[in-house]
């Protein structure tokens, strides 16, 4: 069970991370972030299996196709929307029509059947604290870790990385000092989309694919962001360390169908007592 | 003909579902993503009682709507600690919820195996099994909610919510109170959804867990939106036309394993096109006021 946390736990971070980027700089909560998850698994079936590329290369490729497609969906239809000064809420559900629409999209190319571009033979994991962890699994955590790392000194020591910190603190500020928002933004949705691809690619190389999956993950990522509040990133982190844990728990105490509920139960208690998450910072979102 | 009458049948369902849902989303504020947890709700406490202890349709409703209403007001008393896109977010989350107890709980809901055998509904003797009588029974029920829901928005309660979407804290200041208005209307509008719910479980005689998914939400407040959120009038326009979108993509000879996803696109292209034309419209306004 340990391995288990250990694995969410790594996925969780690294999704939540990436959404927070996105999050902070628009303050959109970009739902079709969840497609940038299957868009990046479903290039890579169609590059390296469709195409018989290497896989290597075709991983690099679809980042990269991802990485267009976040930017592009910002550039022409938030961009736009955020123009005409619209309330969140609307905001939120044209973020949920471009992820219908192509969602649908995927559906209707590749059909809604479970693909793999797994072309190795299924070992059986290596035997950790008591628990199995297969090679992906351990690829994941490691993955994550150096990406969240290397994001972290992208954001902390450059500076693209400071003016993004700059606009999702006080964008008005920021434009007295002459920051380009647009660029910021721009920045930040390329490299959320990134992360989000390459996670996409390690979810599906450990369980394969279907057109719907980016949406449970993120949505488990939101309710880590939301849980650890908006604050550091060690805030996202206990969040994300709550939510595995107990997911982990009742699948291991009641059934692993409750998984599903169980984050969404967390949540609304914590909606309900501690609407500012961990990091009691105010958001203006929970009110009364 | 019988294919006809299917879909008027579900047209009549859907704009129970859709004009209810507006009375929140549209008068009252707040955009929920629960409402097929409250079709769902009704539809399988329904079935339940008449499958198992043979009760008539009579007797089964207004309990199917009893239970959904303490749902939406336990529903309601947590979304309310929110506001916007969290909002949003909470009455999603009790959405999976909801379909993950109809999914899960075997011993009472049989979980995916879904429930078979709903009795049709008879009323004073006479039993509903033909389609035209059925449609007619649904037409009846539809319209009734219809104007239900239309007197009651046109009531010093509906201009009451219509204030309170439009400036919160100015309604606050006259000495209403929002809190309530807000509570009372979820819970008249779960409660209604719930009707839908029951006439689909006894026409479909047949539901499951899959009927009353997220999808399913999200289709529903599509239409509302679609609709322009409070007229409704146009929200039953826009059911009808969703509900028949992907006949007409049959009918121009399109496979059905497309049509579906066609529609989806369709309606996802249509939030995107409605959000934006909301956008227009109020900055035409802002430019009048300055």
């Amino acid at each position: 069970m340990f391995t288990d946390i250990l694995y969410t736990l790594s996925l969780f971070s690294f999704l939540g991370f990436s959404f927070i980027l996105i999050y902070r700089t628009t303050k959109i909560i970009h739902f079709s972030h969840a497609i940038m998850i299957s868009i990046a698994a479903y290039l890579t079936y169609l590059f390296s299996i469709l195409y018989n590329q290497n896989l290597y290369t075709s991983i690099i490729l679809s980042v990269l196709f991802s990485i267009a497609i976040g930017t592009f969906i910002y550039r022409f239809i938030y961009k736009p929307l955020q123009k005409k000064q619209i309330p969140p809420w609307q905001m939120l559900i044209a973020s949920l029509g471009v992820y219908i629409v192509l969602q649908n999209l995927i559906s209707m190319y590749f059909g809604d059947d479970t693909k793999s571009f797994r072309t190795w033979e299924i070992k059986e994991g290596h035997k950790f604290l008591g628990a199995y962890i297969t090679d992906v699994q351990i690829i994941t955590i490691v993955v994550s870790i150096v990406l969240l790392f290397l994001s972290w000194l992208f954001i902390e020591k450059t500076k693209a990385g400071k003016q993004i910190k700059a606009v999702s603190s006080n964008p008005e500020m920021a434009n007295i000092l002459g920051i380009s928002k647009e660029k910021a933004i721009l920045v930040s949705f390329a490299l959320g989309s990134g992360l989000a691809a390459v996670a996409g690619i390690l979810i599906a190389a450990d369980t394969d694919m279907t057109p719907t999956m980016g949406f449970n993950w993120l949505l488990y990522a939101v309710i880590a962001m939301i849980i650890g509040g908006m604050g550091k990133m060690r805030y996202l982190f206990m969040g994300a360390l709550l939510l595995a844990t107990a997911q982990h728990l009742s699948a291991y105490y009641l059934d692993s169908k409750w998984m599903n509920a169980t984050a969404f139960i967390i949540l609304i208690i914590f909606l309900y007592f501690k609407p500012y998450g961990f990091s009691g910072q105010k958001l203006k979102k929970a009110e009364i | 003909m019988d294919y006809i009458l299917h879909l008027a049948i579900l047209i009549a369902i859907y704009t129970i579902l859709s004009q209810s849902l507006s009375i929140v989303a549209g008068y009252s504020g707040q955009l929920s993503l629960a409402h097929a947890g409250f079709y769902g709700s009704g539809a399988y406490t329904s079935a339940l009682l008449s499958v198992n202890y043979g009760l008539p349709v009579i007797v089964t409703l207004p309990l199917a709507m009893l239970l959904s209403g303490i749902i939406a007001y336990i529903v309601s008393k947590i979304a309310l600690k929110t506001v916007d896109d969290y909002y949003i977010i909470i009455t999603l989350g009790i959405q999976v919820v909801i379909f993950s107890i109809l999914n899960n709980w075997q011993e009472v809901t049989r979980g995916p195996l879904g429930i078979p055998g709903i009795p049709s509904i008879s009323l004073f003797g006479f039993s509903l099994d033909s389609k035209i009588s059925f449609l007619i029974f649904a037409m009846l029920i539809a319209g009734f909610i219809w104007f239900i829901i239309h007197n009651l928005v046109s009531s010093p309660f509906g201009r009451q919510l219509k204030a309170l979407s439009e400036d919160e804290i100015f309604t606050k200041s006259l000495g209403k109170d929002v809190y309530q208005a807000k509570i009372v209307s979820f819970v008249i509008s779960g409660m209604l959804a719930s009707v839908a719910g029951v006439l689909y479980a006894h026409y479909i005689s047949y539901i499951d867990p899959t009927s009353f998914t997220i999808d399913e939400s999200i289709f529903i407040l599509s239409i509302v939106i679609i609709g322009g959120m409070r007229n409704l009038t146009k929200i039953f326009l826009a059911t009808v036309f969703l509900i028949l979108l992907p006949e007409i993509f049959r009918f121009i000879g399109m496979p059905s394993s497309i049509a579906a996803n066609m529609r989806q696109i369709f309606y996802g292209i249509a939030l995107i096109l409605v959000i934006y034309q909301y956008g227009r419209k109020k900055t035409e306004k802002r430019e009048i006021a300055t």
